[in-house]
């Protein structure tokens, strides 16, 4: 599903790479996080997938297509495949949470029939049934990462990018967010996470995949944060 | 495409950078008029120039008997009338020529200023206070000096008139209009494109959560783009309704009510010029907001 072959990234005017040599392999419905110190470069990693930014050298597939060569026009198309969620959860605030999760559908051109079905459906996979009408700013943090997931979710995309999804939010309510991205990868979604959230990652047992400095240190299934190397 | 978004955008869009709008639109439409202006200077200018041009002729009015040339001692003879129209007719550049007799003249001036005038005890002039003339029409509107040349120091020539002298201060005050309004209007076009500019960035900036959401669910960069643009058509439009109005209003009030009655003798332009002008602006307005727009939401977008 995401495959990076020798990846490197290097910022122009900077001297290091932000990513050096990255090769690795992440099969469809695999639920992955990825860890590492701030600037280890995860958000390097993500924005590569999302055709944020070209590889520098190297090779990087999503969904079986080498991206780095993606006609800039055909990139709107990638990212309908992949879902994206962050940890400031990037809401419409004029915006009910019907209409929010509405939005994503809308302005790539599907029909009002089907945000009529999709938009509930979805809300209520995510736990905010009956809350279609509120504004974002009534509900709590976790409530609106819900929000951010279903817009992300309700398109019913390939990959689910998540980075930082919990970094706002108190562990329990951190938990139920957690929850919920494992019930969308057990619907075959393959979800990539980064993180710093140790608990979370020693909680859910999945592959892990540590960058530091730009280079893979480690990738192990069912791993744990802080892995003594 | 639902274009449902698009539209709503485009009403919020509109309101929410009103006075930026009403900026643009007002400057627009103040160039847009000037351009159509220059336009129908130019059309009429080119009209006034034809006209004189290709008929332009050279007037030579011949000695009469108490005339005020002290070369002329005495009315012209019909041997000196037979010299100059040799001398005309064979020379190159003259297409046709005919003589004007004392009877015509003086009908001429009757007519321009009043019978009355000439008729009773004691009439301002008569016939024979009149001229002879040859009226010598020329191949080439350009080449008059030699014709001009030839006859004027021939016996029983008195006076040689070039009707361009009449033209001459129209046509150049026609040319500096045109030029100054076309002037200006380069420096308001140059004003316009920046408070199009700015309008792009403050509405780029007002819906960058928006933008970020749609580059990231992969809406496409026309879709993105769409309520910009159409924001400046609607600003273009608007614009060149106004300027196509004030033109109108130029041509109905200005060229139709006043300048027709106060130079009668040159023609004036009409509904045709009129209407290609308007087509000029209604092209030129709509390319000077959507091409600045078109680069910049590239630039402000990156989509």
């Amino acid at each position: 599903m995401i495959r990076f072959e020798k990846v490197t990234k290097t910022y122009p005017g900077q001297g290091h790479n932000a990513l050096d040599q990255v090769s690795v392999d992440v099969e469809k419905g695999e639920f992955v996080f990825l860890v590492g110190s701030s600037g280890s470069g995860k958000s390097t990693f993500l924005r590569l997938v999302l055709r944020e930014y070209r590889a520098t050298s190297g090779r990087v597939y999503v969904a079986g297509k080498e991206i780095n060569r993606l006609a800039s026009w055909k990139v709107p198309r990638l990212r309908r495949q992949i879902g994206t969620v962050f940890q400031d959860f990037r809401l419409l605030p004029n915006k009910t949470v019907s209409e929010n999760v509405a939005f994503a559908l809308q302005v790539i051109g599907r029909s009002r029939s089907e945000i009529s079905t999709l938009v509930p459906e979805t809300l209520e996979l995510v736990g905010l049934e009956g809350k279609g009408d509120r504004m974002p700013d009534e509900l709590s943090g976790g409530e609106q990462q819900r929000v951010a997931i279903a817009r992300a979710f309700v398109n019913r995309p390939m990959i689910l990018i998540a980075d930082e999804p919990t970094g706002n939010l108190d562990p329990t309510t951190s938990v139920g967010i957690m929850k919920l991205l494992d019930r969308i990868n057990r619907t075959g979604t393959t979800v990539l996470m980064a993180t710093h959230d140790a608990g979370i990652v020693d909680q859910m047992r999945k592959r892990v995949i540590e960058l530091d400095d730009g280079r893979v240190v480690r990738d192990q299934a069912q791993g744990i944060y802080g892995f003594q190397h | 495409m639902q274009l449902r978004y698009v539209f709503s955008e485009l009403g919020q869009g509109l309101r929410r950078n009103l006075s930026m709008h009403l900026a643009v639109i007002l400057t627009l439409f103040v160039s847009l008029t000037l351009v159509g202006l220059g336009v129908l200077l130019n059309t009429q200018a080119d009209r006034a120039a034809q006209q004189w041009g290709s008929e332009l002729q050279i007037t030579a009015f011949l000695c009469k008997a108490r005339d005020d040339n002290p070369a002329c001692t005495s009315e012209v003879t019909d041997a000196q009338k037979e010299r100059i129209a040799k001398v005309v007719e064979e020379n190159p550049e003259v297409a046709d020529y005919r003589f004007e007799t004392k009877e015509e003249a003086f009908a001429k001036i009757k007519e321009l200023l009043g019978a009355d005038k000439f008729e009773g005890a004691n009439p301002a002039a008569t016939a024979d206070d009149m001229p002879e003339s040859i009226w010598i029409t020329l191949k080439d509107p350009d080449q008059y000096q030699g014709i001009e040349s030839a006859i004027v120091g021939l016996d029983g020539v008195s006076t040689v008139r070039d009707q361009r002298q009449v033209v001459g201060p129209v046509l150049q005050g026609l040319d500096v209009m045109q030029k100054g309004a076309l002037l200006i209007a380069a420096f308001l076009v140059l004003a316009a494109l920046l408070l199009v500019a700015n309008t792009i960035r403050l509405a780029a900036f007002a819906r960058r959560r928006e933008i970020g959401i749609m580059r990231l669910v992969g809406a496409s960069s026309l879709y993105i783009t769409l309520p910009f643009l159409m924001e400046a058509l609607v600003t273009a439009a608007i614009s060149v309704a106004i300027a196509v109005g004030a033109l109108g209003a130029f041509m109905w009030f200005g060229v139709h009510g006043r300048l027709e009655d106060l130079v009668g003798f040159i023609p004036w332009i009409g509904l045709d010029e009129f209407w290609v002008a308007a087509v000029v602006v209604a092209i030129l307005g709509p390319v000077l907001t959507l091409l600045p727009t078109l680069v910049l939401t590239r630039k402000y977008l990156k989509v």
